[in-house]
């Protein structure tokens, strides 16, 4: 009977299954639109620093076109203080989130305490606050900190308004300079300038070295600088030329390449003793190596097919595996941080872009729309990829979002502007 | 007695068992486009296929026939009344019609509600960017017949907290679903009432 009785139970239970599903996959084209409030000051202060430390903090947010933004004059209110704010007037603007913030004085020597949060105005709820104790010298600092917890909240993903930028600038014919500057473009420094190319730069994983290729000595050179001695040292490793140095993410070692008797092969540098192991030997060309985020695999350009294609290399069994087979070009492979997809420039009739790839999937997605894009370098975060482009003969640097919602460019600088290399976040 | 009331009892069981496998895997799907695809599952599709199949049983019977005749003159050419009360409609057949045309209507305006209501959310939900997994999360919605939302909840989120937010947040800035105020009260009553928002992620980049 109670058998039976389960029975009809379940029967009539079947309604359960059969509710209406509706699927949504496709999100939508907006941007989220975010208010930044003047920040609140303590009587005492400057009263400029309550709007630039908001005004900073928007510029941020807005660098790689991931947000919109509600111009000031358009806010209904000013609140610096949880008891001030009303969802609604944020809501009848369209706002997404909100970000509001005070500037305490906290003695005479000109330290502040900085409080701030953040609301999600659909949701009616404040999703972020916090304090920061600063100086009136480091406003700007403490507005890419500031900048780095609110765009974590909203994305999920790590802040990279602290990062850097490496680049070589070709100002005229015979001049090139290897330089760095904040992920904004301000503050850049000159490492070194030469008559000869310089090429290939890339950060060491703790952000205090760059290696570079010059050819100053009329050979390619490999070049370790060091950013606060600014020391720079050769590797002098063997053979004719050497050249595409990049870090290993333990820092330990160089993957680069090695032309013996004009060869060019692959091979692993030991910075601390100097040694040098190859790691692939064919009389194809092989290039541009690039480490997996794990440091067991090693993506290199080579054209042991007939036309340059990217592999892949275990750097302990040394088993090689062809990556890309769209197309007769395919180059300057790099690794996503999450180690699933690759990024690389594919070229196509004469055009050349660049282009992503899951390591799962047989398919090529390209990105960008421009036609002669090179050198790619990935932020951090996975989210943003730069690259040097052409308008005419002048190089400039293109970026796009992943999600294909945000292309912009970033400042023009006097000369060509090539070979960007994205700095890891600061650990 | 006790032999029979327990083997009685096992094929209940066996038969609970398989309806209950039955109705898993008979939610027929429907797909809107490439992209979108909504679920239906209340009404037995219009089986368009039967018609097809009929037609061809004739044509093969016509063509049997017409075989048979030119191998056996003897044989009654077919008669034509014999085909023609192939087409010959019956009222049950009228109304069997009527209530395939009813169903489709109803599929129909489920189809087109839930197609607006599909637009209308990924209208406002903005996903957050490069996720690199394959998400899925499930909402469920209880709706006034105004199309007002009374409530929702979040029955089964996915393992990535900013994309559950996303969600969260594009059903906040949510409030009404009015196309659903136009549909036929029973229809309202059993598909819309309360029902689930799928949302997923491939982790492609789009």
């Amino acid at each position: 009977m109670i058998k039976f009785f389960f029975m009809i139970v379940f029967l009539v239970s079947n309604h359960i299954f059969s509710i209406l599903e509706i699927e949504i996959l496709k999100g939508s084209d907006n941007l989220s639109k975010v208010a930044f409030v003047p920040f609140g000051i303590e009587s005492g202060i400057e009263e400029n620093y309550g709007i630039q430390i908001s005004r900073n903090i928007e510029k941020n947010m807005l660098l790689f076109g991931e947000f919109e933004n509600l111009a000031v004059n358009e806010m209904l209110s000013y609140p610096s203080s949880e008891n001030d704010f009303y969802y609604r007037d944020w809501k009848v603007l369209g706002v997404d989130y909100s970000v509001i913030g005070k500037i305490n004085s906290v003695n005479a020597l000109g330290n502040l305490n900085i409080s701030y949060s953040l609301f999600n105005i659909n949701r009616r709820i404040k999703i972020l606050e916090g304090e920061i104790l600063g100086s009136e010298d480091n406003i700007e600092d403490i507005s890419k900190i500031i900048s780095n917890r609110i765009y974590e909240k909203i994305t999920g993903l790590r802040g990279i308004f602290d990062t850097k930028l490496a680049y070589v600038v070709n100002s005229d014919a015979n001049t090139y300079q290897m330089c760095i500057s904040d992920i904004d473009g301000k503050n850049e420094q000159i490492l070194f300038s030469s008559k000869a190319p310089i090429m290939s730069p890339d950060w060491s994983p703790d952000r205090k070295k760059i290696a570079y290729v010059s050819f100053e000595n009329g050979l390619a050179e490999i070049f370790i600088q060091d950013l606060q001695s600014g020391e720079r040292d050769s590797i002098q490793a063997l053979g004719m030329t050497n050249s595409a140095p990049v870090w290993s993410p333990d820092g330990k070692s160089l993957a680069l390449v090695v032309s013996f008797s004009g060869n060019p092969d692959i091979f692993l540098y030991s910075i601390r003793n100097k040694r040098l192991v190859r790691l692939t030997n064919h009389y194809g060309i092989d290039t541009e190596p690039s480490w997996s985020p794990d440091s067991k695999k090693i993506i290199f350009t080579s054209d042991r097919s007939g036309s340059p294609q990217l592999y892949e290399i275990n750097t302990k069994s040394k088993r090689k595996k062809r990556l890309t087979r769209d197309g007769n070009y395919n180059a300057r492979g790099r690794y996503f941080p999450d180690g699933k997809s690759i990024f690389f420039v594919h070229g196509n009739n004469g055009n050349f872009q660049i282009a992503t790839k899951k390591l799962s999937s047989r398919y090529i997605e390209t990105l960008t729309s421009t036609s002669l894009d090179e050198s790619p370098t990935i932020s951090p975060n996975g989210n943003i990829i730069i690259y040097a482009t052409k308008d005419g003969s002048n190089g400039y640097l293109g970026g796009i979002t992943l999600d294909g919602k945000a292309r912009f460019s970033l400042p023009v600088k006097n000369g060509s502007v090539r070979e960007p290399a994205w700095s890891p976040l600061l650990k | 007695m006790n032999k029979a009331l327990t083997s009685l009892n096992t094929f209940f069981l066996i038969l609970l068992f398989l309806s209950l496998i039955f109705s898993m895997f008979s939610i027929p799907k429907l797909n809107i486009d490439e992209t979108q695809s909504i679920k239906v599952n209340f009404y037995e599709l219009i089986q368009e296929d039967d018609i097809l199949f009929d037609s061809s049983i004739l044509n093969t019977t016509i063509k049997k026939e017409t075989k048979k005749a030119s191998v056996n003159d003897k044989k009654a050419e077919p008669s034509e009344a014999e085909i023609l009360s192939k087409f010959k409609i019956n009222k049950s057949d009228i109304k069997n019609e009527i209530s395939k045309i009813k169903l489709s209507k109803e599929r129909e305006d489920i189809l087109r509600v839930s197609a607006i209501i599909q637009a209308s959310i990924s209208s406002i939900w903005i996903k957050p960017n490069s996720l690199s997994e394959s998400l899925i999360a499930k909402v469920s919605i209880n709706l006034a017949p105004s199309g007002e939302i009374l409530n929702f909840d979040l029955i089964e989120p996915s393992s990535n907290n900013s994309f559950n937010e996303s969600i969260l947040t594009a059903m906040n800035k949510m409030t009404f679903l009015e196309e659903v105020s136009f549909l036929d009260r029973k229809l309202f009553e059993e598909n819309f009432r309360n029902f689930n928002l799928v949302f997923k992620s491939s982790g492609e980049i789009e």
